[in-house]
């Protein structure tokens, strides 16, 4: 079933003739910077589509990912990470206030600056392609990650003062990409070896605390769920809750935002940390003095959902919107698949009432039920007419058509060169239909 | 170069063995990977498939892109290209087959995406280049089919003892286009790439 239609807004202008990687969204501009493989970065203005930027000279080969610094003030800082296995950071100062980019009737203002991209600083160290860079939400923390099989974390410690904090090399094969928890100094990353592995600071040292084999190929993308989502997403939803239902959210909330991964293998998947006995939650917290716990930093995150399957091709890319918890996938196939999680149909006596596939010869599945399930919401075939698609992230939509404040668009990067902004809409029951 | 060959001795099948037929359409070429400074290198012994080397007319451009495009076409495609340490071709080596090439039509009616799968028998099973072969094999056909089609290379099963690490780089967009700006390995393809049209 689909409840939502994917339309195209506009093609960002002008495109490239190469292959585009990656578009990340500015973190409270109205841009979005494009990884090029023809070694350069387009920043983009999402009001008018149109290109602001060109970023070259820097980088030796393709540009691969890109990241923008969270919270930086009166300047945009950009990181990139290239084939050229360098990463490098880039500055521009930006005029204006940065809080009314939305306004009405301004979009023209802001493009006449031609002040460029200044470059920073490299950071050197990778001995191979850096395949994913990203800084951590506190900005604190710049991770990269190269087919040299480390993952490194470099901590700006005044501008353009980086120090290694971490080489972190439990991999066996090349490093796809990282990604950062948004609440905790957690770090995940996704490799060629199929495993995905999670790290966190453990007395100075940043070590592994937990591997994740559930991937069959490569995996190709990561990443968290929003902070506070169950305000949010289908937890939000007003009406009845049964008793399971409350405990879920209950456990939702204990183990914190959740982890998605997309793979070679063609299969979106869904981790949840298991909550740590002792820690905090509404009850028997105080009986336990922490000095007797032995502490470990290890953790536990078991699969908690495998999308329906729609990709018949390697999937490169997931994006986990923070706004309405809808996840939207794309890969080889040139698909732009939307999901949607909700809860599944409840009978009488609290067993889901699909979960009953579950139950074979009166043996429950070991799992407990699965409270809720991802349904297909949207699907669109062909979104980079028959090349491949990269990269779909989503964005918040700033031009002149948005129809609220926070409408979202999904934005996506191909193989043909091409950056394109897509609405996402509800779709009508039609009446007699 | 002292790198001694990893088959000194292949099997070399005759050319007028290799499948063939008259090409009535052949597929352009998106991007001239620069091999016409190689031209030097053709080695003369090949004019196996070099039917006619007009260019076609520009018209059959995205437009015609759902024509037909056969196992046959995909053969005469890559069994011209050289092997990266024995003067002969892939054909002739007996490398790539006709019987190893399957073109797979769209997966759903809403799809134009066609899968090319290539099976590669390297000469013989510790073959250290198989990987430069399949690469080979998939820059070649990625440059020469419309991009409707998506090109699988693959080591045969049981033709080469790491056949799933090989398969595995080959399937690898990323390390595939990683690869590519690489300039010494990027030269090693062109050349193999040179006796192709």
């Amino acid at each position: 079933m689909s409840s939502l239609q994917i339309q195209p807004l506009a093609t960002l202008s002008p495109p490239s003739n190469s292959r585009c990687w990656q578009s990340v969204p500015h973190p409270s501009q109205p841009l979005i910077a494009t990884a090029c493989s023809d070694k350069t970065v387009r920043v983009f203005s999402l009001t008018s589509f149109t290109l602001l930027h060109s970023i070259s000279g820097g980088h030796k080969r393709s540009v691969r990912s890109v990241s923008w610094k969270p919270h930086t003030k009166g300047q945009s800082v950009l990181a990139t990470g290239s084939f050229d296995a360098s990463a490098g950071i880039w500055r521009r100062v930006e005029r204006g206030p940065e809080e009314d980019f939305t306004r009405h009737g301004r979009d023209d203002d802001e493009e006449e600056d031609d002040e460029d991209y200044q470059f920073s600083c490299i950071l050197d160290g990778h001995e191979h392609e850096i395949k994913s860079i990203v800084w951590s939400p506190s900005g604190q923390y710049l991770a990269t990650c190269s087919r040299d099989k480390s993952v490194w974390i470099w901590e700006e410690l005044e501008d353009d003062n980086f120090e290694t904090v971490a080489v972190l090399q439990e991999h066996d094969q090349d490093v796809k990409c990282v990604a950062w928890h948004p609440e905790e100094d957690l770090l995940a990353s996704a490799s060629y070896d199929d495993t995905i592995r999670l790290y966190r600071e453990d007395q100075d040292d940043w070590v592994q605390v937990c591997c994740i084999n559930g991937h069959s190929e490569t995996v190709w993308c990561i990443e968290f769920e929003g902070s506070g989502m169950g305000e949010k997403d289908f937890r939000a939803q007003k009406g009845e809750l049964s008793e399971e239902q409350i405990q879920h959210i209950e456990l939702l909330e204990r183990s914190g935002p959740r982890l998605a991964s997309c793979s070679d293998d063609s299969t979106v998947r869904i981790w949840r940390r298991q909550p740590k006995e002792g820690a905090d939650h509404a009850n028997g917290h105080a009986g336990v003095p922490s000095i007797i716990r032995s502490f470990s930093v290890d953790e536990e995150w078991v699969e908690d959902a495998v999308l329906p399957q729609r990709h018949d091709r390697v999937i490169y890319s997931i994006s986990w919107s923070r706004k309405s918890g809808l996840l939207a996938s794309t890969g080889s196939d040139g698909k732009i698949v939307i999901y949607k999680e909700r809860w599944k149909e409840q009978i009488s006596n609290g067993v889901t009432a699909a979960g009953v596939d579950k139950v074979v010869n009166g043996i429950e599945a070991p799992s407990r039920h699965r409270m809720t399930e991802w349904v297909v919401a949207a699907e669109l075939y062909s979104a980079h007419d028959v090349f491949e698609v990269n990269h779909a992230v989503w964005a918040k939509r700033c031009d002149k058509g948005r129809r609220s404040d926070d409408e979202e668009i999904i934005v996506s990067t191909g193989d043909d060169g091409e950056v394109k902004a897509w609405t996402v809409e509800e779709v009508k029951p039609q009446a007699g239909g | 170069m002292d790198r001694s060959k990893d088959n000194a001795n292949p099997t070399i099948l005759n050319a007028s063995d290799l499948p063939s037929r008259r090409r009535e359409l052949s597929a352009k070429k998106r991007d001239d990977g620069g091999t016409g400074l190689f031209d030097g290198l053709v080695p003369a012994y090949n004019y196996l498939n070099d039917p006619f080397d007009g260019p076609l007319s520009s018209s059959d451009s995205d437009d015609d892109s759902f024509e037909d495009i056969d196992e046959q076409e995909i053969y005469d495609l890559i069994a011209p290209i050289s092997d990266p340490e024995h003067p002969l071709s892939l054909a002739e080596l007996a490398v790539v087959n006709l019987p190893d090439i399957h073109v797979e039509p769209p997966t759903s009616p809403q799809s134009s995406i066609s899968t090319v799968v290539v099976e590669i028998t390297p000469t013989i099973t510790h073959c250290s280049l198989a990987t430069v072969i399949g690469l080979g094999v998939r820059v070649r056909l990625e440059q020469a089919l419309p991009p409707r089609f998506r090109v699988d290379v693959r080591v045969k099963k049981g033709a080469h003892n790491t056949d799933d690490a090989v398969n595995k780089q080959l399937r690898d967009k990323e390390r595939v286009a990683a690869a590519l700006e690489n300039g010494t390995l990027m030269g090693v393809i062109r050349k193999m790439l040179s006796t192709c049209e």
